[in-house]
């Protein structure tokens, strides 16, 4: 039995490592059964986390990706401030975009755990808060132009001192949030789980000896770092591009869509990889910033969820990857520009890293996700209880497809945990003046492809009496998921003011801001649709017989878009292979030819949008209008998204490309290049 | 006055025979036949029982309903559903199964959704009918799933739980479309609130039912031919028996079968013991179910799963995981030493049968650490080959780089800590502290490992009860018949009357006790409990609150949920509270079997053999004593094996045992080992 006594034999290891998961699950129970926020105890919108002295996670369970990956930067924020003078019994309270933070609702407790006058672990609490003060009730607001208008800032401060509640600053923190007497609740609920984990550790380092303990934490990280290193240094050692946007809207009547552009420059060389988003929009004022914790996290999600999907998640698997993301931009918001669209800047850092890898890894990749957290609200004043009442929903959309499979429907995607997105149509209609009245996936709505992506829902909400208002806080309402090796776009998202027949779409797509609502009117919710993987032409029409079955695809576009004849239930072999041959031979390609850098982009108010010069006889060809959208591809990867010029002196059959455009297709001048009108599926 | 108790587990199909008359109880196991799986029991029922002349009492674990989902075998579904709503079974919650990895998809669902057709009607959650059903759309309906060669139909409309005229019509006009076809509806099935969790529980019923229906109208037949002249129950999740008939209409009862009737014979060894508060540990061959019983009684579980797929019938809180005796231990993409969830199964079993399994299992690693004696005979059937399971563990041995013996002991603890992790998550997690619990171990394995996990957790004490091998088939012995019967119903307690609330309750404990009197049960012996879910005003989850007989007022009932409300979430408002759900508990009571006492042991117990078995400390000289020839107060110092029929207990260093005159056997830990 020699072995199993050595310091760190296989099997103590795999203990171990169970044993400080455990400890982290008992974190989770302890929030879970003593907070008070609904969110928290009923969304279970909330992560918990253990960290090492040094501030690296070392364990953490089933909690959502979107807090417990950022959580790192908190910590080694709090510890730069404070981490010279933290002593058993301190508590560390952050909310602090800036510093490490996400957006304001969620606060962060960071306790140390000290093991003979050592600082041995961190255990930490992210919680997301009903309300932190702010503009506006719950906090998160769609129309904030300063970070003030989102809730209280708390920098990392010592809320405890050696088990002593700091009174005044507390005072002074639950005075600025609505319903002060819950988020004290809250914070204790955070202060319970702290302790349970400071006792479970403590278990574990008596009976393993903490040398022992930290002996296999360090193991553990460095196993995760070498699964991580053997996965990149599989990958073709080189610089992959790829761009996307954020919108943002002008000024009324217009509107005008003003894009803020998030170029990713991600580098492989041997078994590192480092992900630079140098040229990122400056940030705005409005809530489309986000800070460097949660780009970064985002970063490291989708590696996760690349390359390692099987394992638990710690930090060493990031070890090996730089994210460099400069100040004042969009991905690194600084002082005072919103911060509160963690979930949408999440949603792009991820796409642009899943229209990379399609160059790098096609193989183990999807196409883009659904775009945005979707953050639909319906509040007003119940006229039958005379008491006010908020719904709020986050449906999800359709995943990317992938190689071996078509993207998952209306399901969460990889930065949201185990969070449920479908809210029972029961509990809503008893709970709220509202009434669903249908709610389906929309037919056509996932980006068609050799493999689809899956779909959206959509869904009519009428209300039933009284008044009420009705916001959103999305994104990707008119750039959608991209398609990825020829696949094409999912469907946007979308949303539309509806009464009776009469349905009218917002001037800002995906951005609303309190539409009035009153008994009898409806709102139309569309989630996005997953992009498409490979070229739909390809997809076995067997496949697509089964889609239009399901009512997935409409026989319109199993005939327009797959190529797939269908008569009397069954595939027309000959006319499927006739109609697939007319679709290709109608395929337009161009011929790539040097263009300048400065007119590859045009500024549109603070925004900035890449345009494509081709000739009027190809454009007409596409059959766009001017500023239509279009897609320019490579043999593989993911699409160039541009906005059409008609320009009568770009040569006919030829394509103008900048340098950073030719990078993200990986084309030199001379190469021919597919140009298409991007995919806008009509849904039923 | 015989009784018997047939339980299918997944290894072997078990059978207690009580003689109510002298009280002599008779246990064996045969292997279970799953392909045919009334064969396994005619078999084991022969093996046992001889003829089933004289049997007054015929309980049943089966596991036909779960098999069924799990192997996705079920029937060809269709579903009718309110109009817009098609795809509440198919997108359920919306959320991910696989939280870091893209290419997660969702588990395969029990209907395509072709097969979900949609008619026009429409009620409110008040009950009030705000669209009326389309009849001709569900006739139509009808035939065309009928054309789709549907072997079942669910019946699944928006708020049905608050009135069933638009299901139960279209049932009918179903059953008169498609005579052949059973139709189960979400209000028959379950009468709850939150359409996906119900309409899911119900398309399970119908997926599995034919399959069920078939099994149960086979085996009782085959029952009759072979003598039995009383009328076969079988047990349901929530641990109550039910005749065959009802559950061949609600199969999704029945997934939790065998386990249930664990916890119930668990629960009854716990009050005879004076345990209240007991920890049920039952490891077989493929998984390890563990429950709470606390004060004698068990929780029922808010929602179960079969296959990824929710489950919301009424069912016993079990808490189960993949580590059994057969699960198999292996290196993961990760190279890390894994245990299970896969398992050898009963074919080929774990590599010491000898049938041809080669990768290493618990109870190989069992073998190689001395545990299992050479010469044992598992379940009766099966000749230990300790050459075979030394081979297995030493190949994974070598991966690892360690001794084979120190493999062994890395898979039994990696094991121990998985089904650990499985208690905590019902007690820790709970709020609860293992160590206010005893450990009642059962299931063929569970003997084994009871001592280890009890150090694990801090426990004191190890139950063993008598039969601990086929402990689950004893318990069906000991459950009553049960009605459970449920409502949702929306009523504010601010300003709500008792008389109210029992208003509610009054129809569904007369239907309750109208179907135990059909059972011949009179007023002396049925049992009725009252609960009604209830969640503070705003909350969109609720507690199930026991309403007491002698309740005064409706103070009373938010004064217990306040009370239960602090017990699980560590603090209680004093916001509204109204009530979400009110339910009925019906138990028709029925004679209990009396074990015969131990005789007192007359002298200390002798080991019939002695070898050396590997602990943490390293290889011991253990004695190996028969349970059979220990009388009640024998007690015996650790280490040591008690060996008996089915299952084999170890007393580790550090535990004493000894024989309580009831028969089971007392593990006591005296300090860590």
């Amino acid at each position: 039995m020699s072995a199993v006594d050595s310091p760190m034999d296989p099997i103590t290891l795999e203990v171990i490592t169970e044993g400080l998961i455990s400890v982290v699950r008992e974190m989770r129970a302890t929030v879970f059964r003593t907070a008070r926020s609904v969110a928290i105890h009923e969304a279970r919108d909330f992560s918990c986390g253990l960290f090492d002295a040094q501030g690296q996670v070392v364990a953490q369970s089933e909690d959502i990706g979107s807090h417990v990956v950022p959580l790192p930067w908190s910590v080694a924020a709090s510890l730069e401030r404070l981490g010279a003078d933290l002593a058993p019994g301190d508590v560390i309270v952050t909310n602090d975009s800036y510093l490490g933070g996400t957006h304001l609702n969620d606060v962060t407790l960071i306790y140390p755990v000290f093991e003979d006058g050592e600082r041995v672990f961190f255990a930490a609490v992210r919680e997301h808060w009903a309300d932190v003060g702010g503009a506006v009730p719950g906090s998160m607001s769609g129309t904030a132009t300063e970070i003030y208008q989102e809730g209280v800032r708390i920098p990392p401060v010592k809320l405890v001192e050696r088990g002593v509640v700091n009174r005044a600053a507390m005072d002074i923190l639950l005075a600025n949030m609505r319903v002060p007497e819950e988020r004290l609740g809250d914070f204790n609920s955070g202060l319970a789980a702290c302790r349970t984990a400071e006792r479970r550790v403590r278990e574990l380092t008596r009976r393993y000896g903490i040398a022992t303990l930290l002996d296999g934490v360090a193991r553990n990280l460095d196993r995760s770092e070498a699964r991580m290193r053997e996965q990149i240094a599989k990958l073709p050692d080189g610089v992959y591009h790829y761009e996307d946007y954020l919108e943002t809207f002008g000024p009324p009547p217009e509107y005008c869509l003003e894009p803020l552009l998030l170029p990713l420059t991600l580098t492989v060389s041997g078994d590192t990889l480092t992900a630079d988003f140098t040229g990122a929009a400056e940030q705005a004022p409005a809530p489309v910033n986000s800070s460097l914790a949660v780009t970064a996290a985002s970063v490291f999600i989708t590696l996760k969820s690349v390359f390692d999907p099987t394992q638990a998640l710690n930090q060493g698997s990031f070890r090996p990857v730089t994210v460099v993301a400069p100040e004042g931009t969009i991905v690194n918001v600084t002082h005072p520009a919103p911060a509160g669209s963690h979930g949408e800047i999440r949603k792009r850092v991820i796409a642009t890293m899943l229209g990379a890898l399609a160059q790098a890894c096609p193989e183990l990749t999807s196409a883009d996700i659904h775009r945005t957290s979707f953050h639909n609200l319906i509040g007003g004043i119940d006229p039958a209880t005379r008491k006010e009442f908020v719904h709020y929903e986050w449906a999800s959309g359709g995943n990317g497809g992938f190689l071996e499979a078509d993207g998952p429907s209306a399901m969460a995607a990889i930065d949201w945990g185990d969070l449920s997105t479908v809210q029972p149509t029961e509990v809503l209609e008893s709970r709220f003046p509202l009434q669903v009245e249908w709610s389906r996936q929309a037919a056509d709505s996932g980006g068609p492809g050799r493999t689809r992506g899956g779909l959206g829902t959509r869904r009519r909400l009428r209300l039933t009496r009284g008044s009420a208002r009705y916001s959103l806080l999305a994104d990707g309402a008119v750039v959608p998921p991209f398609g990825i090796l020829g696949g094409e776009s999912g469907a946007p998202v979308a949303s539309y003011a509806a009464r009776g027949d009469a349905i009218r779409p917002f001037p800002t797509p995906g951005k609303v801001g309190g539409h009035a609502m009153d008994a009898g009117d409806a709102v139309i919710l569309q989630s996005a649709g997953g992009g498409g993987y490979g070229d739909p032409l390809e997809r076995d029409p067997q496949a697509v017989l089964e889609d239009v079955e399901e009512g997935y695809v409409s026989e319109v576009a199993a005939r327009d878009v797959y190529g797939v004849a269908i008569a009397d239930d069954r595939i027309d072999a000959a006319e499927t292979a006739r109609l697939r041959a007319a679709l290709r031979a109608r395929r337009r390609f161009l011929d790539v030819v040097d263009g300048p850098a400065e007119s590859a982009f045009e500024a549109v108010g603070r925004g900035r949008k890449r345009v494509a010069r081709l000739h009027p006889d190809d454009a007409a060809t596409l059959g766009l209008d001017a500023d239509g959208m279009l897609e320019l591809l490579a043999a593989g990867g993911a699409p160039l998204r541009a906005w059409l010029r008609i320009d009568g002196a770009t040569a006919a059959g030829h394509v103008p490309l900048d340098p950073s455009g030719r990078r993200i297709l990986r084309v030199a001048p001379g190469d021919r290049v597919r140009v298409r009108a991007l995919h806008r599926p009509v849904l039923a | 006055m015989r009784w018997v108790g047939v339980d299918v587990g997944g290894t072997f199909t078990d059978v207690v025979l009580h003689d109510a008359a002298t009280g002599a109880v008779t246990a064996g196991k045969r292997p279970s036949t799953p392909e045919d799986p009334a064969r396994g029991v005619l078999d084991a029922l022969a093996a046992v029982c001889g003829s089933l002349d004289g049997v007054t009492r015929f309980r049943h674990g089966a596991t036909v309903a779960t098999n069924t989902a799990l192997e996705r075998r079920g029937a060809a579904l269709g579903v009718i559903t309110t109009a817009g709503f098609r795809d509440v079974l198919i997108v359920g919650r919306g959320h991910r199964e696989k939280l870091y990895d893209i290419k997660a998809v969702r588990p395969p669902g029990l209907v395509r959704r072709s097969r979900v057709l949609e008619v026009p009607e429409r009620t409110a959650a008040d009950g009030s009918v705000l669209v009326p059903l389309d009849e001709a759309a569900v006739r139509d309906a009808a035939r065309r799933l009928g054309a789709l060669g549907v072997e079942a139909v669910a019946v699944c409309f928006l708020h049905a739980y608050a009135n069933t005229a638009h299901e139960d019509r279209a049932a009918a006009l179903v059953r008169d479309a498609l005579p052949d076809v059973p139709v189960s509806t979400s209000s028959e099935v379950l009468p709850e609130h939150r359409e996906y969790e119900r309409f899911a529980t119900t398309a399970l019923n119908a997926y599995v039912r034919p399959r069920m229906a078939r099994y149960l109208g086979m085996l009782e037949q085959r029952l009759t031919d072979a003598g039995l002249a009383c009328a076969p129950e079988i047990m349901t999740s929530g641990g109550g028996s039910w005749p065959f008939e009802r559950m061949a209409r609600l199969p999704v009862n029945s997934m939790l079968s065998g386990p249930a009737a664990g916890v119930i014979g668990a629960a009854a060894q716990a009050r005879a013991l004076g345990h209240g508060d007991v920890i049920t540990y039952d490891m077989g061959g493929t998984s390890t179910d563990t429950a709470i019983v606390r004060g004698g009684r068990f929780a029922l579980a808010a929602e179960g799963h079969v296959g990824g797929l929710p489950n919301r019938a009424a069912q016993i809180e079990i808490n189960t995981v993949g580590a059994g005796g057969g699960s198999i231990a292996y290196l993961d993409a990760g190279g890390f030493l894994n245990v299970g969830p896969r398992s050898a199964g009963a074919d080929p079993g774990p590599a010491c049968y000898g049938r041809g399994g080669t990768e290493p299992t618990v109870t190989d690693a069992n073998v190689v650490l001395g545990r299992f004696l050479p010469d044992a005979r598992l379940g009766g059937e099966i000749r230990v080959d300790a050459a075979r399971a030394a081979q297995a563990v030493a190949a994974l041995a070598a991966r690892l780089g360690l001794d084979t013996v120190a493999a062994a002991a890395g898979i039994v603890r990696i094991a121990v800590t998985r089904m650990t992790g499985a208690i905590k998550e019902i007690s820790v997690m709970r709020g609860l502290d293992p160590r206010d619990f005893a450990l009642l171990a059962y299931g063929g394995a569970g003997p084994l490992h009871a001592a280890q996990i009890a150090a694990e957790l801090g426990i004191a004490t190890v139950i063993v009860p008598p039969l601990p091998g086929t402990f689950s088939a004893y318990g069906l012995l000991v459950a009553d018949r049960r009605r459970d019967f449920s409502v949702t119903r929306l009523m504010p307690l601010a300003g709500a009357d008792l008389g109210d609330l029992r208003a509610v309750l009054a129809p569904l404990r007369e239907a309750a006790i109208a179907e135990l009197a059909d059972d011949g049960f009179d007023d002396a012996s049925t049992r009725v409990e009252c609960h009604v879910d209830l969640r503070y005003a705003g909350q969109a989850f609720e507690l199930t609150t026991p309403l007491a007989d002698d309740a005064r007022s409706v103070d009373d009932l938010v004064a217990a949920f306040h009370a239960l409300y602090a017990e699980r979430y560590t603090h209680a408002d004093d916001g509204p509270v109204e009530a979400v759900a009110f339910r009925v508990s019906a138990h028709g009571i029925t004679g209990k079997p009396a074990l015969p006492a131990l005789a007192p042991a007359r002298a200390a117990p002798r080991p019939v053999a002695s070898r050396p078995v590997h602990f943490d400390s390293g290889a011991v000289d253990t004695p190996v004593l028969e349970r059979a020839a220990m009388g009640a107060g024998a007690h015996v110092t650790g280490p040591a094996i008690v060996e008996e029929d089915g299952a084999t207990t170890l007393v580790p260093p550090g535990f004493t045992a000894a024989c309580h005159a009831s028969g089971a056997l007392i593990l006591t830990r005296e300090r860590t080992p």
